[in-house]
């Protein structure tokens, strides 16, 4: 089974151990390189990466814990997702860019493909798994404008090991169709510190959303 | 009494306080009720008379926009869940 990891950060981390170790061959994509500000919640990079790529590094340690990992430094975008993700059998999202995580899911939506959209924010996040002809993300919420990011709110390092490690195992629910029901559903993580238990939205297609329309035109 | 869940991040607007009561009779009534105790919220929740994009506003477990939207009736011991899209995870 292979599958795209978007972002390498506080959720692509846990995300990537997760799913390399269970024997997915991975892509991982992120711009970024390793700031010494990461460090207290991207627990997989230590000091001495700093300056250094994040998918690549975070790649290499997919490796030497036995999984099989490319990490590429590049936005992921809708031009070069054919190239980067075509052979995925599942994408997932971890980046904190609301543009990435629309065009994830509706390339995702186009391609018949199951996703993750994952984030975490302050105490809690939320993790949207979608697939084949079930409702999008774009059915849930709109447009490419986020309430709320890490930058302007801030989040509590173990949040993004727990929404991120969440974020993993709905996705191999979710691309081993293991799980009936869970497509099409959002996890509301409120507050991690209160309670672990999420508020299960299922949601359902909302007319006009153009990234269904466009599936079903093709 | 219903009750709004604040979701986290919006937190910082109601000095971390989680559930709000409200005693009002629809979803916008409630909502003016909140911004009146916590000024300044319902802003990042409407633009004008709508709903904004990336935020879900559910009573009980249903989306008030398969209801009669803003003008929801809400019922004692109603939970009204703010429902944000988040971006964080870096």
């Amino acid at each position: 089974m292979k599958a795209t990891v978007v972002g390498a950060g506080g959720l692509g981390g846990p995300l990537a151990l997760a799913l390399g170790a269970a024997g997915v061959e991975l892509v991982i994509v992120d711009p970024d390189v390793v700031e010494v500000s990461n460090l207290h919640r991207q627990i997989q990079f230590t000091a001495s990466d700093v300056g250094e790529p994040k998918a690549p590094v975070l790649a290499a340690r997919v490796s030497r814990a036995g999984g099989r990992a490319k990490g590429y430094r590049l936005r992921w975008v809708l031009e070069d997702a054919d190239d980067l993700s075509a052979d995925s059998d599942f994408i997932v999202e971890g980046s904190d860019d609301p543009t990435t995580k629309f065009a994830v899911a509706d390339w995702a939506v186009a391609r018949g493909k199951p996703y993750v959209i994952a984030a975490a924010v302050r105490f809690g996040g939320n993790v949207l798994v979608g697939g084949p002809g079930t409702a999008c993300y774009r059915c849930l919420f709109d447009e490419p404008v986020a309430a709320d990011t890490c930058a302007a709110a801030g989040v509590l390092g173990p949040v993004v090991g727990a929404i991120g490690g969440a974020a993993a195992a709905l996705a191999l629910a979710a691309a081993r169709d293991e799980v009936r029901g869970n497509l099409g559903t959002l996890y509301a993580f409120d507050d991690l510190r209160a309670s672990p238990d999420p508020r299960i939205v299922r949601f359902s297609p909302r007319a006009g959303c153009p990234a269904c329309a466009q599936r079903k035109a093709s | 009494m219903a009750t709004i869940r604040v979701p986290s991040a919006l937190r910082l607007l109601t000095a971390n306080q989680a559930d709000v009561d409200v005693d009002a009779p629809t979803v916008r009534a409630a909502l003016a009720q909140l911004d009146q105790k916590h000024p300044g919220i319902l802003k990042k929740v409407l633009d004008g008379d709508a709903v904004k994009p990336f935020i879900r506003i559910y009573v009980g477990a249903d989306d008030i926009e398969a209801l009669q939207g803003l003008d929801t009736p809400v019922a004692a011991r109603d939970e009204i869940a703010i429902i944000p899209a988040l971006a964080g995870g870096r």
